[in-house]
C-alpha cells in the first residue's frame, strides 16, 4: 500500500516539475476553502475536526494527535494530507465521500505541487488594501484610460484583440440605458450621430450622469441591498411608510453625495455632530427590515431577528462579506468569529425597541417627525414655550409659606365607584349616581376564565382567576393629557410574576403591544405606566418593594397628564411609596380605549387576586386627598404633604401657571402629531446588553460572554481613537485602509455598467468568492476612488469614457470561443435589461412615461418609473418577479438573469406593454410616410437603432399579413387598439327593468346589449402587433 | 505580500450562468447536471442519484395547523381528563405562544370526534376523516412530525422552504431545479390555492418562490377563471393565428441577432417565447374538466363544480401530474382553530376529506399512484389543552410544534402504516420523531434525489433544501 502510494506521489512529483510555481491565492485557496475549510477552517468551535486547521501555516504544519503532520512544506512523501488525498479507502480519503465534492485529478496536482514548492500561504487578496497598479504598455492608439491598457494586455495574452468603438447609435443607447435606464429618442440619436465634435460623447456622459433620471436608475441596486419595500412583510403584511428614506437615497445619488458620507449618514446619521432631519431619516436603512405583528409572537425572538438582519445587510451592502454566516458559529471560511458577529450586533442593537410591530402598524419607535420646511423651527419655538412655562410654573411655588395644619380636606367625588356587592350575567354595579355598570365585554365570551364574588373589605369583593376581567364601560376615554386617579383595595394570593390590574390598551396582540394607561404587577412589584408604544415612547415607574401577599391593602395611582414619569405616583394604604423610573420617553399620544380590570387578552391577569371598592377620578388626587380618602386624619399629615396640597388646590399662581403649562404641552403635541412619524435609529441607555447567542438562538444568550460594539478585525483592526458606536463603525467602514468598502463599490458600479462585476461573486468578497478577472483594474479604480474623495459620479464617468466601455459588443468567433462570458472585456458589454428598465423603456418608447422625482409609491398600472412601483414584500409585483427582481424581504446583493416563458407572456400580453405597443404604433404612424419608414421608426423607438434589411423584411411581412386581416375585421383592429365604445345610453329606472324582466319574453325593451366596439385603423393595429413583436425580441430586452 | 494577477485560466472556469445558458429549457437530462455542482470541473458522470419511486409530487398543504386530535391521532386519555390541567411533568416548561402562554390554566380538551379502524391495516381515523380512512391501506400516517416554529409565518415558511429565514427556494423550486420538467408545454412547478377556504392567514407568492435559484424555477400559480396563468391570454383582437405570425417574425428577428452575436441566450429567449405560445393552448386544455366523466366528478364531491375549490383543485392536480408536471402544491387554509374548534374542523374536513381521498383513488385506478407521491399536512399541530373558552360542546386549541400528524400516499411510501407515536397526552413525541428536514429528505429520496447532493452555491455557501440536517425516514419506504 505504502509503495503504491509512493509511486502515485512520484507520478505527481513529475508533473510538478513541469510548470511555473502555483499561486496560493489563485490556485490553492479556492480548492482548500471549497473542500477543506468546512471542517479544517477558521471555526474554532465544534466545527473543527481532528484539531487541524488548513487555513494558516502554523495549524497546517503542527504535529497532530495522531503524530502526523498534515503538511510538511516541500516534503510530499511525508505530508499526511497528500496521503489522505490519494487514499482509495473511503474511511481514509480526504475530502470524505459524504462531502459529495471529490477532488479532481487536476486539483490534486495543484495541491501536491503547492506542498512540494514549500506550501507558501498568502493573505486573501480582498483583505489587503488596494493599491494603484502601473499600467502596462499595451493598447496603443486604442486605450483612453490606464484601465484600458490592462484590458488590452490581458486580451493579447489570451490571443485576442480588443474591439474598436461601436457605432454611434448603439453607443448612445448603451450609454443611456447604463446611466439612466431609459432609451434615447430617435431624435436624440440623430443629433448624436450628426454631432461630429470631439467631445460629443463626453458631453452626453456628463449630461446624463447629472440628470435625476440617473439617480432613479442607479438607486435600484441600493434599494435591493437595503431591502427597501412599502410593506413590513410577514403575515398580514401591513403598509410600511418608508418612501421618505427612498427619496433620501434618490437625493443623495442625484447630488452625488460622496460615498463615505452616504455610508456614514445611513449607519450613524443620528450620531453625527451635524445631525439633521435628513441624516436621521437616512438611518432608516437599519429600520426597514421585516417586522411582524402576528398574534402570540415572542418579542425578543423578533428583536434578535431584526438585529441580525441589520448585521447581515451591513455585511453585504458595504463589505460584500457573509457576516450572517457567523451568527450561529464561527465563520466556516472567512476569519469572522461568532463574537465578531455579535460585536456588530451590539452596534445595531443600541435601540430601546420592541421586536414586534404593533397591531395597528404604527411606525415603531424610536421615531423622528418628518417636518416640512419651517415646521421644525415651529417645533423648536413650541418646545421653548414649554420650557418657559415649566420655569414660570416652578417659580409659582414662591409666595406660599403657610404650613398650618389642614383641618379638613374634601376629597372630590369619584367618577366611578364599583363596590362589588353583586354580580350578574352582565357585570357589576357602579355606585355613582347615573354611573354605568362595569361589564363583561361581549368578546370576553372567548375567555377561559371568570370573576366571582368573594369576601371583600366592605361587604363583598371580586375574585379574579387570571383569565376573567371586567370592562369599565361608559366613561369618557382618558388620553395623554387627562389627569387620572385609580384606587382599589387589593389582596394578592401569590407573588404574581406578571399580572394586569388595569389597562386601557384595547386590542393587545402580544408582548409590549400596549398603548394607553397600564397598571401591572411585575415580579411582585407595582408598575404604573402611560404608554404611546412600549418601550421607546412611555412614562413608567415601579415600586422598589414587593407587594405583601395575603393581606388587603389600598393601592392608589395617579397621573397628572404631563407625559412625564414625575407625573406618575403610587400610594399604598394612603401613603406614597418609593419608586424608580423605568422609562421617561413618552412623546406621542396613546390610543384611547376603555379601561379593563384584572385581565387583558393574551396577557397574564390578576390570578388569585381580589379587589374591592374600585374608584376612578378624572383628576390627579393630591397626596393629602389620597391619605384622607384612605381615612388618615387631615390633621396628622406632615408639612410637606400639607404644603403640596395647598399649592395645588389653593395657590392661585400655581394653578394658573399649571394651566398654562398644560396648554403649552398640548400645543407642542398638536404640532408634533401633525408631522408623520418615521422610524429611525436612536441610541438608548435602555438598550439591552448584547451577549453571544448560543447557536444563534434568541433564547440562549451566553451570559458569560457579554459583547461590546466592534467590527471584524481580521478585515481591518479597530482604530482605538474611534468611538465604539455606530459612528465609529461608519468611520471603520470608510477608513482609508479599509480593504473592502471601496472595492465593493467599484465592483458594484462596474456591474451596473457592464452587466457583470470584475468580481463575479459581487455578493461575496470572502474566501469562497470568485477571483477578480482584472485585479489591477479593480484595485486601481478603488485606490483612485478613495484618494479622489469617494466620488461615485467621477468613477462612473471615468469608466464610461474608457475605450473598454465603448467597444463593439459583437464578438468574433474567436472571442466567443476563447472567452464566452466576456470576462476579459475584449469586447463591449451585453446586458439583459433589468425588470425596471424593460418596463420603463416600453413606457418611454410609447411616450407614456409620467416623470416626477420622488414621492409616495405608485400602483403598478400607473405609468411612473418602476423605481416608484409599490413593493409588497409577500406578493411583489408580478412583472418584477418574472424579470428576476426579488421580493425585498432581505438584502439582495445580486440578481440572477433567467429566461422564462412568463417573460414572453408579459412582453406580449401584459396591459402595460400592450398599451405601450399601441402608443408606439400611433407615434410611428405619424412619423413615417410609408410602411418601411413607420416600421423603422417603431424599431428605433424600441431598440435605439435602425433595423437591418432582414429584420425590416420580416416585420414588413408581418405587417402586411396582419393589415390584411384587420382590413377584413376592423372590429378586431379596434379591440387591439383598445378603442372604447361610446358609453351605452343610461339604464331605464330599476323598477321598470325589474318589472319588464318579470313580464316575460319581451327582450327588446331590456337594456341594450353593449354596442360592438368601434372599428380601428387596420394600419395602426398591424403596426401595434409589429411593435409588440419587437418588444418580445432580443433587441428590445438587451443592451448591446 | 504582493498581490497576484489571476491568469486567463483562473478566470475562465466555466461559470454557472454560462452553463445554464445552454440548457435554457431546463429539460430533464440537461437539468440533471445541476445535481452535481460544477460537474464538468469535477469530471464526474452526470446522472440521477438513484432510481426515483416518485416522478411527481402533489403536496396538499393544509395551512393554519390542523389539529391531530380530531383527525389522525386518537387520545382517549384527553377525554378521560377533559377539563383537568395539563400536568407540568408533561409540559416540561416548553415554550407556548403569546396567545395562550399567559393563561392561568391549561385544561386538557378531549376530542369530540370518534375514531375507528379502517382497512385491512386497521389504522385509526376519526369520523370526520372517514373518506380518507377508507383509503387507509394506501396511506402512511406519520404521527410524530415536529417543527421548530410556533407562529404561522415562520412555520409555513419553514415547511415550504426548509428554513424560517425568508429568501430560500421553495420545495417545488428545488424539485424543478433538480429534476426539470417532463412536459415542454407546462411549467414544472404549479401552485393551486383553494378559493373555498376560510382565509384566516393569508398565503403569499413567496411561499412558492425560487429564492436564490434562477426565477425559471418559481412556482406558477394557476387561478380559477378566464385566465388561469397571469397574462396567458392574448390581448383582445389578437387571434391565435395572428400570434403565430408574430412569433414567426420574432423568430426571424432573433435569428438575425443570433447570427451576428453568436449568443446562445438569443436562442433561449426564442425557445421561451415558443413555450409561452404552447402554454396558451396547453393550459386551457389541462384546466378544462368538461371531459371528465360524471362518475369521476362525483367522486371528488359536489364542490368539484366550483372552480378553484379544494375539490376542483385536487382534480386539476391529477390532470396536471398526468401531463407530467413535476410538483403540484395545493394550499387550503382555515385550520387555525384557536376557538370553536369542533365547528371549524368539521367544516374543514367537509371541504377536504372527500376530494383528498378521491385524488388517491383516482390516481390509483389510472396507475399513477405508484409513481406519484401525495402529501397531506400543515405547518404545525395543535395543543392538547384548551385555548380560551371551554364548554361542553366547544373548545379551542393553540399552535403546537412539538408533535403533530401528516399523511403520505403513493410514490414508494408504505401503505396501511403508522409511523411514530406521541405520548398519552399528545403533547410530546414518544417514538420515532420526524422533523421537517426529515420529511424533505424523504420526499427528495423518493424522487431519486440525495438531499445532501442537491445543492446550489449562493453567497459562498452550498445551500440545500435540508440545510445541514435531515435523515431519510426509512421505515415508511415501501
Amino acid at each position: 500500500m505504502r509503495i503504491a502510494l509512493a509511486l502515485l506521489i512520484l507520478l505527481y512529483a513529475d508533473v510538478a516539475e513541469a510548470d511555473a510555481p502555483v499561486s496560493f491565492n489563485r490556485d490553492v485557496r479556492p480548492i482548500l476553502s471549497d473542500r477543506c475549510y468546512g471542517c479544517h477552517g477558521p471555526d474554532a468551535n465544534k466545527g473543527r475536526k481532528a484539531g487541524l486547521r488548513l487555513d494558516e501555516l502554523t495549524g497546517a504544519t503542527k504535529e497532530l494527535k495522531s503524530g502526523e503532520r498534515a503538511i510538511i512544506p516541500g516534503d510530499i512523501e511525508n505530508s499526511e494530507m497528500v496521503r489522505r488525498m490519494l487514499s482509495t479507502d473511503p474511511d481514509d480519503i480526504m475530502p470524505p465521500p459524504d462531502l459529495n465534492r471529490p477532488l479532481t485529478k487536476a486539483e490534486r496536482e495543484v495541491l501536491i505541487r503547492w506542498i512540494k514548492e514549500g506550501a507558501k500561504y498568502e493573505p486573501h487578496w480582498a483583505f489587503v488594501p488596494p493599491v494603484r497598479f502601473e499600467p502596462p504598455r499595451a493598447g496603443e492608439g486604442w486605450a483612453r484610460d490606464p484601465i484600458d491598457r490592462f484590458v488590452a494586455a490581458a486580451a493579447s495574452k489570451a490571443g485576442l484583440s480588443t474591439l474598436p468603438e461601436t457605432d454611434r447609435a448603439t453607443l448612445l443607447r448603451r450609454l443611456h440605458l447604463a446611466t439612466t435606464g431609459l432609451p434615447p429618442s430617435p431624435e436624440e440619436t440623430d443629433a448624436f450621430i450628426a454631432d461630429k465634435s470631439p467631445d460629443a460623447y463626453l458631453r452626453r456622459v456628463d449630461a446624463l450622469l447629472a440628470s435625476p433620471r440617473a439617480a432613479e436608475h442607479q438607486a435600484v441596486a441600493w434599494l435591493d441591498l437595503s431591502r427597501y419595500a412599502d410593506t413590513w412583510g410577514y403575515t398580514g403584511d401591513k403598509p410600511m411608510f418608508a418612501w421618505p428614506w427612498r427619496d433620501w437615497v434618490l437625493n443623495a445619488i442625484r447630488d452625488n453625495m460622496p460615498y463615505d458620507r452616504f455610508i456614514t449618514e445611513q449607519v450613524a446619521g443620528d450620531l453625527l455632530p451635524d445631525a439633521s432631519q435628513s441624516t436621521r431619516v437616512a438611518t432608516a436603512f437599519s429600520r426597514i427590515h421585516r417586522m411582524t405583528f402576528e398574534g402570540g409572537s415572542i418579542a425578543e425572538e423578533f428583536r434578535q431577528d431584526g438585529i441580525a438582519d441589520r448585521v447581515a445587510t451591513t455585511g453585504y451592502a458595504f463589505l460584500s462579506l457573509t457576516l450572517d454566516c457567523a451568527k450561529c458559529h464561527d465563520h466556516k471560511y472567512d476569519p469572522i468569529s461568532q463574537k465578531d458577529f455579535f460585536a456588530v450586533a451590539a452596534m445595531f442593537g443600541d435601540l430601546d425597541e420592541n421586536g414586534l410591530l404593533d397591531f395597528h402598524g404604527q411606525p415603531p419607535p424610536p421615531i423622528t417627525r418628518l417636518y416640512q420646511p419651517g415646521e421644525e423651527a415651529k417645533e423648536k419655538e413650541l418646545i421653548a414655550a414649554v420650557r418657559e412655562a415649566e420655569a414660570l410654573h416652578g417659580l409659582s411655588v414662591n409666595g406660599i409659606r403657610s404650613s398650618a395644619p389642614l383641618t379638613d380636606v374634601t376629597v372630590p367625588a369619584p367618577e366611578a365607584h364599583y363596590p362589588f356587592e353583586s354580580l350578574t350575567k352582565v357585570g357589576t354595579d357602579n355606585a355613582v349616581t347615573n354611573g354605568k355598570p362595569a361589564t363583561f365585554e361581549r368578546s370576553r365570551g372567548d375567555q377561559l376564565g371568570q370573576v366571582e364574588l368573594c369576601e371583600g373589605v366592605q361587604g363583598k369583593g371580586l375574585a379574579f382567576d387570571g383569565d376573567g376581567g371586567l370592562m369599565l364601560a361608559g366613561l369618557e376615554k382618558y388620553d395623554r393629557f387627562t389627569p387620572f386617579t385609580f384606587s382599589a383595595h387589593m389582596r394578592l394570593g401569590e407573588k404574581n410574576a406578571r399580572a394586569t390590574l388595569l389597562h386601557s390598551s384595547g386590542f393587545y396582540s402580544g408582548e409590549g403591544d400596549a398603548s394607553g394607561l397600564e397598571l401591572l404587577i411585575t415580579e411582585g412589584r407595582l408598575r404604573w405606566s402611560a404608554i404611546h408604544l412600549w418601550p421607546a415612547s412611555a412614562a413608567s415607574i415601579e415600586t422598589s418593594q414587593e407587594l405583601p401577599i395575603s393581606r388587603w391593602m389600598r393601592v392608589t395611582v395617579t397621573y397628572d397628564g404631563s407625559s412625564e414619569a414625575s407625573g406618575l405616583r403610587i400610594y399604598l394604604d394612603g401613603k406614597p411609596v418609593t419608586t424608580k423610573v423605568v422609562r421617561d420617553t413618552l412623546d406621542a399620544p396613546f390610543r384611547p380605549n376603555s379601561l379593563e380590570l384584572g385581565s387583558r387578552s393574551r396577557d397574564s391577569g390578576f390570578r388569585n387576586g381580589r379587589m374591592d371598592e374600585v374608584k376612578l377620578w378624572r383628576s390627579a388626587l393630591t397626596a393629602a386627598e389620597v391619605a384622607v380618602e384612605h381615612g388618615i386624619k387631615a390633621g396628622s399629615l406632615d408639612d410637606a404633604t400639607v404644603a403640596d396640597h395647598r399649592l395645588r388646590r389653593e395657590h392661585r399662581p400655581w394653578i394658573d401657571s399649571y394651566a398654562k403649562l398644560v396648554g403649552a404641552r398640548r400645543a407642542l403635541n398638536d404640532h408634533q402629531i401633525k408631522a408623520p412619524a418615521f422610524p429611525v435609529m436612536r441610541t438608548s441607555k435602555h438598550a439591552p446588553p448584547t451577549y453571544v447567542l448560543t447557536r444563534g438562538e434568541y433564547d440562549k444568550p451566553d451570559r458569560t460572554k457579554p459583547v461590546g460594539p466592534g467590527a471584524p478585525e481580521a478585515v481591518l483592526p479597530w482604530d482605538p481613537s474611534l468611538p465604539r458606536d455606530r459612528l465609529g463603525l461608519a468611520r471603520w467602514l470608510t477608513h482609508p485602509k479599509q480593504p473592502l468598502t471601496s472595492r465593493v463599490l467599484v465592483n458594484r458600479v462596474w456591474t451596473q455598467l457592464f452587466g457583470q462585476g470584475l468580481v463575479t461573486s459581487g455578493e461575496n468578497f470572502g474566501l469562497m468568492g470568485d477571483l477578480p478577472a482584472h485585479l489591477e483594474i479593480l484595485d486601481t479604480l478603488a485606490a483612485d476612488f478613495v484618494s479622489g474623495g469617494w466620488d461615485v459620479r467621477a468613477l462612473m464617468r471615468r469608466i464610461l469614457l474608457s475605450a473598454t466601455f465603448r467597444q463593439d459588443s459583437t464578438p468574433t468567433k474567436k472571442h466567443r470561443e476563447k472567452d464566452p462570458a466576456n470576462r476579459l472585456l475584449a469586447r463591449g458589454p451585453v446586458i439583459r435589461l433589468s425588470a425596471e428598465t424593460v418596463r420603463d423603456q416600453a413606457l418611454q418608447a410609447g411616450g407614456l412615461l409620467k416623470e416626477r422625482f420622488g414621492g409616495a409609491s405608485a400602483q403598478e398600472h400607473e405609468p411612473y418609473r418602476s423605481v416608484y412601483v409599490f413593493r409588497k414584500r409577500t406578493a411583489p409585483p408580478d412583472d418584477m418577479l418574472i424579470f428576476d427582481a426579488g421580493s425585498r424581504e432581505i438584502c439582495q446583493p445580486k440578481r440572477l438573469t433567467t429566461n422564462t416563458p412568463l417573460q414572453a407572456l408579459v412582453l406580449l400580453n401584459n396591459p402595460t406593454f400592450v398599451s405601450a405597443a399601441n402608443s408606439v404604433a400611433r407615434r410611428a404612424q405619424t412619423a413615417g410616410k410609408d410602411i418601411d419608414a413607420r416600421i423603422s421608426y417603431a424599431f428605433r423607438l424600441l431598440c435605439g437603432r435602425t433595423p437591418g434589411a432582414d429584420e425590416l423584411s420580416a416585420l414588413r411581412e408581418l405587417h402586411r399579413q396582419r393589415r390584411e386581416e384587420f382590413a377584413a375585421d376592423p372590429v378586431a383592429a379596434g379591440l387591439v387598439l383598445g378603442i372604447k365604445a361610446a358609453p351605452p345610453p343610461a339604464d331605464p329606472p330599476k323598477g321598470n327593468a325589474a318589472k319588464e324582466k318579470k313580464a316575460g319574453p319581451e327582450k327588446k325593451s331590456q337594456p341594450a346589449a353593449p354596442a360592438p366596439p368601434p372599428p380601428g385603423d387596420p394600419d395602426i393595429a398591424a403596426l401595434s402587433l409589429v411593435a409588440s413583436t419587437i418588444m418580445a425580441s432580443d433587441a428590445f430586452v438587451t443592451s448591446r | 505580500m504582493s498581490p497576484f494577477i489571476p491568469t486567463y485560466d483562473a478566470v475562465m472556469r466555466p461559470t454557472r450562468r454560462h452553463f445554464l445558458g445552454t440548457s435554457a429549457l431546463g429539460m430533464g437530462a440537461l437539468a440533471l447536471r445541476h445535481l452535481v455542482p460544477d460537474a464538468s470541473a469535477a469530471g464526474e458522470a452526470v446522472g440521477m442519484h438513484f432510481p426515483a419511486k416518485a416522478k411527481r409530487v402533489i403536496y396538499l398543504f393544509q395551512a393554519g395547523g390542523p389539529s391531530q386530535f380530531e383527525t389522525l391521532d386518537p387520545k382517549p386519555l384527553l377525554r378521560e381528563r377533559h377539563g383537568q390541567d395539563l400536568p407540568d411533568s408533561v409540559r416540561k416548561g416548553q415554550r407556548l405562544t403569546g396567545m395562550s402562554g399567559n393563561q392561568s390554566r391549561l385544561p386538557l380538551a378531549g376530542s369530540f370526534t370518534e375514531f375507528k379502524k379502517y382497512g385491512l391495516s386497521g389504522v385509526e381515523y376519526s369520523d370526520i376523516m372517514a373518506e380518507t380512512g377508507a383509503m387507509a391501506d394506501d396511506i402512511c400516517v406519520i404521527r410524530s412530525m415536529h417543527t421548530e416554529a410556533i407562529n404561522h409565518d415562520p412555520g409555513i415558511t419553514f415547511f415550504c422552504s426548509g428554513s424560517q429565514i425568508a429568501g430560500r427556494p421553495s420545495m417545488g423550486a428545488w424539485a424543478s431545479y433538480g429534476l426539470g420538467s417532463m412536459n415542454e408545454n407546462l411549467p414544472a412547478f404549479i401552485v393551486l390555492v383553494s378559493r373555498d377556504a376560510t382565509k384566516d392567514q393569508p398565503l403569499y407568492s413567496r411561499l412558492w418562490g425560487s429564492g436564490f435559484l434562477p426565477s425559471e424555477h418559481q412556482g406558477v400559480q394557476f387561478k380559477a377563471g378566464k385566465e388561469p396563468v397571469l397574462y396567458l391570454t392574448n390581448p383582445e383582437g389578437v387571434s391565435p393565428h395572428a400570434r403565430r405570425g408574430m412569433l414567426d417574425a420574432l423568430g426571424k428577428l432573433n435569428g438575425v441577432q443570433r447570427a451576428s452575436e453568436l449568443d446562445p441566450e438569443v436562442d433561449a429567449r426564442l425557445a421561451q417565447a415558443e413555450m409561452a405560445y404552447r402554454m396558451q393552448t396547453s393550459v386551457p386544455e389541462v384546466t378544462d374538466i368538461s371531459g371528465e366523466s360524471k362518475e369521476t366528478l362525483e367522486m371528488y364531491g359536489e364542490s368539484v363544480s366550483q372552480p378553484g375549490s379544494f375539490a376542483a383543485n385536487c382534480l386539476l392536480a391529477r390532470r396536471l401530474v398526468e401531463k407530467g408536471v413535476r410538483f403540484v402544491n395545493l394550499f387550503h387554509q382555515g385550520w387555525d382553530n384557536h376557538g370553536g374548534l369542533p365547528g371549524g374542523i368539521r367544516r374543514q374536513c367537509k371541504q377536504t376529506d372527500k376530494p383528498a381521498a378521491a385524488l388517491i383513488k383516482d390516481l390509483k385506478r389510472r396507475g399513477l399512484l405508484e409513481d406519484t407521491l401525495v402529501i397531506w399536512g400543515g405547518e404545525f399541530g395543535r395543543t392538547a389543552y384548551c385555548q380560551g373558552k371551554m364548554t361542553k360542546e366547544s373548545y379551542g386549541r393553540d399552535h403546537h410544534p412539538r408533535c403533530f400528524s401528516m399523511w403520505m400516499s403513493g410514490g414508494g411510501v408504505r401503505g396501511g402504516h403508522v409511523h411514530g407515536a406521541t405520548d398519552d397526552f399528545g403533547y410530546n413525541i414518544a417514538a420515532d420523531g420526524v422533523h421537517v428536514h426529515d420529511l424533505h429528505a424523504t420526499m427528495l429520496h423518493l424522487m431519486g434525489v440525495n438531499h445532501e447532493r442537491l445543492t446550489f452555491k449562493f453567497q459562498g455557501r452550498y445551500y440545500r433544501l435540508t440545510d445541514v440536517h435531515g435523515h431519510v425516514v426509512k421505515p415508511i419506504l415501501a
